[in-house]
Parts: structure tokens; sequence; C-alpha cells
């Protein structure tokens, strides 16, 4: 899972990738999958699907749509920000149902364990330990509907 | 004579048409390039290329010299100059012919008496052309200038004679304002000029711009190929052009093509040629007046290939061959309709600003009734030394609505990614109520232009983006060294709590 910060004009956007192309921006999720010739995509939303191009250049992003094309800037979120984050805390990216919970209190993890699974508009996401240690509390159940930026594990 | 080798003095789509016309009839073609073009699609189409000079315009493609030395050390015997740089210019066209190659175009004599302006009015005037009446009144005072304005008819435009660049023009709508616009109009003229001399001019208001092409072969024979219709025009510069014109009724083409038929004869034009007219009014009651006559094959000549079945290009290398016309004029009709789109590489968002730069991705659309000829690549360069328009979609269909929305289905399909293009421009002027109607005059963009301005600051989709943040840096997308720590990034395997970082500010 990436998250990206995508600066369009003045407007800049938070957007959470996996690297099955699962894309969620605010509430919204998309699928997005590679096109029949390079450069091109796929993007699901719903019922419909929109083919794109895309196209690179250092951290520039050129999408067309529809004949329409924007031009993106692309980071990694504001420094400031990311170090803000505790990394002892396992959250979701977006609202989610838990799908499975494969940890409990006092289980030993490695960095990249799988947690949790969360399922968010039929996609699954892997939860993974970010560092080693030892659970130190759960705060969801199987099945459980989390909120973005509520613990769901804690590594002690 | 039959032509073996063909140099083409020229770059981008167009030499790439003249290559491919050359290919087909088994004419051996040479290409020559400028610094900036090596390597480019045209060069590596032709079966030897020749380098003639740096990347400026005056240094390479109109550098006569270069060129007529790179036919003679070719063996070409015959040069197409296509549009633009060399191919209006009488000395060129002598050169050529002083040294022995044929010049795939008019005689040095069509081209001149043509480019003159004031001697091309006359020649038409004396052809029974007919062109915007005016007059300089030999006699200057009030009496002999409201006289002429009468014969004329309003409106009326009022000019220096000595002038130009409208400076001291009048638009006069009725004869009760003409006293005191002739006044002001004379002041200003002596004003500017030192000299009060007036012309009167019949004002074309909101006039079409209606063309036709002709050819003339060296056997006397000239026919025209009906019309195209040019009138959305931004700043003088075309955007789109089709066939049949929207308002051209049967009657009306037949004057019009026997005019431009006869303007052609009158110069003793030989091989392809456009008559461009301004065209006011509706109907079979329509008036046209001559313009210009191009004196080279234009840019917008796929439009009528596509409507009449003939090749142009074809045509031109066979009549410079000194085959007679393979057609007569009963031999031509209009079939379906035709629509040309320009695709420049400048900022619509940005005045229309040329944008030069790396082509990161560029997919031309295909499928029935769908033609681009275009003369770039993806991954080159866009070259800031030459005109921005880098291709052009020509679609056709049963009918003009067929067509618009052929046009609009295929460019909605034509991804060109690193430069801008006037794509969106293009596309808001296939939709828009005027265009639909096919009720646009020539000062219709740029009377419009704010209306198209906010029809292009739409927002974008929300899958613009998705696709900004889900595509990641697999193939295609070029640059593999430029990607920076985009691509480094995204490549490494997910870790979704070393980078969740913005969700977890709470």
């Amino acid at each position: 899972m990436t998250t990206w910060q995508l600066t369009l004009g003045s407007e800049t956007r938070l957007a959470t990738v996996d690297d099955h192309g699962h894309v969620t921006i605010a509430d919204e999720a998309w699928h997005v999958r590679p096109g029949p010739t390079p450069g091109t995509w796929l993007v699901d939303a719903g019922e419909t699907q929109c083919l794109v191009a895309v196209a690179t250049r250092g951290t520039t992003r050129w999408v067309a749509v529809d004949g329409h094309v924007s031009v993106f800037e692309v980071d990694s979120p504001r420094p400031g920000r990311a170090r803000a984050v505790r990394d002892d805390a396992m959250m979701a990216p977006m609202p989610a149902t838990v799908a499975t919970l494969s940890v409990a209190v006092g289980d030993a993890v490695a960095v990249g364990d799988v947690l949790l699974v969360l399922e968010a508009m039929k996609m699954e996401l892997p939860v993974r330990a970010a560092r080693a240690g030892t659970i130190r509390a759960v705060h969801c159940r199987q099945g459980e509907m989390v909120q973005p930026g509520v613990p769901l594990v804690e590594i002690g | 004579m039959t032509l073996r080798r063909v140099l083409v003095a020229n770059r981008g789509e167009i030499a790439l048409r003249v290559i491919r016309a050359c290919r087909e009839m088994g004419i051996s073609p040479v290409a020559v390039y400028s610094d900036a073009d090596a390597g480019a699609p045209h060069v590596a189409a032709a079966d030897v290329a020749v380098r003639i000079g740096p990347a400026p315009p005056r240094e390479s493609y109109l550098n006569a010299q270069a060129i007529l030395d790179a036919a003679r050390t070719t063996g070409a015997e015959a040069i197409h100059p296509g549009y633009g740089f060399l191919s209006e210019r009488p000395s060129f066209a002598r050169a050529c012919e002083a040294a022995g190659i044929t010049f795939i175009g008019p005689p040095a004599s069509a081209i001149e008496r043509m480019g003159s302006k004031i001697g091309a009015r006359t020649l038409m005037q004396q052809a029974g052309v007919p062109v915007v009446p005016g007059i300089t009144p030999g006699d200057q005072n009030d009496a002999a200038l409201i006289s002429a304005a009468l014969d004329i008819g309003f409106p009326i435009l009022l000019k220096p004679s000595a002038g130009g660049g409208g400076i001291g023009m009048k638009v006069v709508r009725d004869e009760t304002s003409l006293p005191g616009a002739i006044a002001t109009a004379r002041r200003e003229a002596e004003a500017a000029f030192g000299d009060g001399t007036l012309y009167v001019e019949r004002l074309v208001d909101r006039p079409r711009h209606v063309e036709i092409q002709v050819f003339a072969d060296r056997h006397g024979h000239c026919v025209h190929l009906c019309e195209r219709e040019c009138s959305a025009q931004r700043r003088h510069q075309k955007v789109i052009e089709e066939s049949p014109s929207t308002v051209l009724t049967p009657a009306v083409r037949a004057r019009m093509g026997a005019a431009a038929v006869a303007a052609a004869k009158a110069v003793g034009y030989v091989n392809a040629g456009t008559v461009e007219f301004l065209l006011e009014g509706h109907g079979d009651e329509a008036r046209f007046y001559f313009l210009e006559m191009n004196t080279r094959l234009q840019v917008e000549h796929p439009v009528t290939e596509m409507v009449t079945g003939i090749d142009l290009v074809r045509t031109q290398l066979d009549v410079a061959a000194g085959a007679p016309l393979p057609f007569t004029q009963h031999d031509v009709s209009q079939r379906g309709h035709a629509i040309e789109c320009r695709i420049y590489a400048e900022d619509p968002a940005r005045g229309f600003l040329p944008q030069a730069g790396p082509l990161l991705l560029y997919r031309e659309p295909t499928g029935p009734g769908i033609r681009i000829d275009s003369g770039v690549v993806e991954g080159r360069d866009i070259p800031v030394h030459y005109d921005p328009m880098i291709a052009k979609l020509i679609v056709s269909g049963e009918t003009r609505e067929a067509a618009r929305l052929r046009a609009l289905a295929a460019l909605r399909r034509y991804p060109v990614l690193g430069v801008r293009t006037n794509i969106p421009f293009v596309m808001a002027l296939l939709e828009h109520p005027a265009f639909i109607a096919g009720d646009i005059d020539t000062g219709f963009l740029d009377r419009q232009f704010e209306d198209f301005r906010e029809r292009l600051a739409q927002p974008p989709s929300a899958v613009a983006w998705a696709a900004a943040a889900g595509a990641r840096d697999s193939g295609g997308t070029l640059n593999p060294g430029a990607a920076g720590n985009l691509s480094a990034t995204s490549a490494a395997p997910a870790e979704p709590f070393v980078t969740l970082g913005a969700w977890r500010v709470s």
C-alpha cells in the first residue's frame, strides 16, 4: 500500500494504492488495471470501465481521459505529515471491514507479516506489520467495520 | 517522362505524405533534413536522406541552394516542395528549371502572378472572376466618394489608399453616416500616411471561407475538384476544414468552380492549386469573391481526397511527369462528407502558446473512415523551430453528422502526452451548436473565444485522479532514466504501514 499526494493546479488530493492497482481517494474506490498496450490503463468505476493513457516524466504524470489531458504532480505525502506517524499503531487506509484477523495479543510478528485483511469495495487489503515486535493490543474484531485513522493493532 | 527519383523539400506530415505516394508509384523518395530532424520519421521513410543545414528554417528548409545540391547529388529528377517553405517562391521554381530539375507545381510565372495581390486582382477582374468590389475614385471629393459607395452598395469599408494593416479603416453601414466617416477617414489617412486618398470597398460581412481545388495539366485541361469550407479559423489559422460546404448549393458550386478554373487558366496554371473565395449569403443568391490563389498543395487536401476519391499527390506526380489529367470535370463528384481537424502542439489554456518537448506517449486512433496524416512518433521531441502542427485527423462519413461524430470519437481515443495539444479545443468546436448547425463564419472563433475558454476550463474527471494514482510505472511510460522517485517508490513492494502516513495523523 502506497500513499501518493496528487497535485493538479491548486488542488491536492491524497490517494492510496495497493500493488494490484486498487486506488482510494477520499471515500471513492477505483481499480486501475493495465490496458491493452503499454501506457494505457483501464479504470474501473462501478459498472463501467474507462480506457486512459498515462505517461510519467520525473514527478509529472500526464493522464488522457476521453481527449482531455491533465498534468499531475505526484509525490509522497509531505514529510511533516508523515513524520507524525507512529509505526506501532496499524490503521485502516479507508473505511473497511475486517475480513480476517490473524493475530492475537502476545503474538510475535516480523516485518511484513500479515496481521489482518481488510475488505473495502470488494477489494482485499492485507495489513502488514511495519516493524518486528509483540502484539500489545488488538482493537478490532473479524467482521467489524473500521474507520481510517483508528488504531487496529498495536505492536509493542 | 517517367520519374524515378523525387526529392521532397519539406518535413513532417507533408513530407511523409509525398514519400508514401512516391513509394506507391515505384518512385525512389529522397528526404532532406535539418539538424533538428535527424532521425525524424520523414528521414527514416526515404531511400536517401540528405542533411541540408542547421535547425533554423532559413539555413535548412529555406536554403534553396542546399536543396538543389541535394537533388543533384542524389540524382533526383524532380522536387516536391510540399506546402510552406519554398513552395510558393517563384525564384525557387525558376532555379529548379535552370538546374534541369522538374518543380512539382505550377510554372514560376503563375506563382509570381498570383503572388502579387494587386496584380492578381486585376487579372481576375479581366478573367471575369468576381472580386470584392472596390474603387479609388479619381475625384476624391465627398460627392464622388458618396457616389462610389452607392454604386458598390452598403456596408462598405473606407480604407486609406496608401495604407495597410487596418489603420484608418472605417466600416460604414448606411448613407447617412457616410459624410462623417469620409471626413474622419480622410483625416486619419493624411495623419498616418501623408495622403488622404481613400479606397471604397464592399464590406463582406461575416464571410465564409470556401475554396476550390483545381487541377491543370500541360495539355490544356483544367478541372475543379469541388470545394472545401474552412470557415473555422482562429486568427486566420484554419482549425477544421470540411467538404462539402454546408451552404454551397449546386448552382453556386458550379459557378464558383467555373470561376476557379477561369482563375487558374488566366495565369497558365499547371498542377494542383487552390482558389480561395469569401462567400456571403445563403442559397442560390449567395455571392462569392476571389480572395487569393494558393499555388501549391494545401494542408487540407485530404478532405478533397476523401470525398472525390482522387489521390491529389499521385496526380501531382503524374502531371509533373507530363501525363494528362486522368479525369475530366464530368468524372468529379463529392461522395459523403469529410472533416479534417488540425492537431497543433499548442496550449489552448495559455493563449494557444506553441509547445515543444518530448512526446511521452502518442497513439493514433484507427478505424473505418479515419485517416491520420502525421509527422511525429512517440518518444521523439517536437522541435521548437517549425510549425506546431503535428498531425491531421481526417474522417469521412455518409453524412456531415456521421463524420462529425466520427471525428469526436476518434479524438477521444487520440492520447497525446508530453506536450499540450489543441485536441480539447477541437472537440469543443465540434460540439458547439453553431458548428453542428454549420453556421460558422471566419470571425466565429475569435468572437466566441471566451465561450471556448469556459468550455475548456472544466475540471478533470475523477477517473483522471484515479489513473494518476493507480498507473504504475510499468513499460510504456518511457523515460526510464527520468522517472525519479516515482518509479523507485512505487516499484517497491507494498508496505502499507510505512506509507500510510497521511492516514495516521490523528
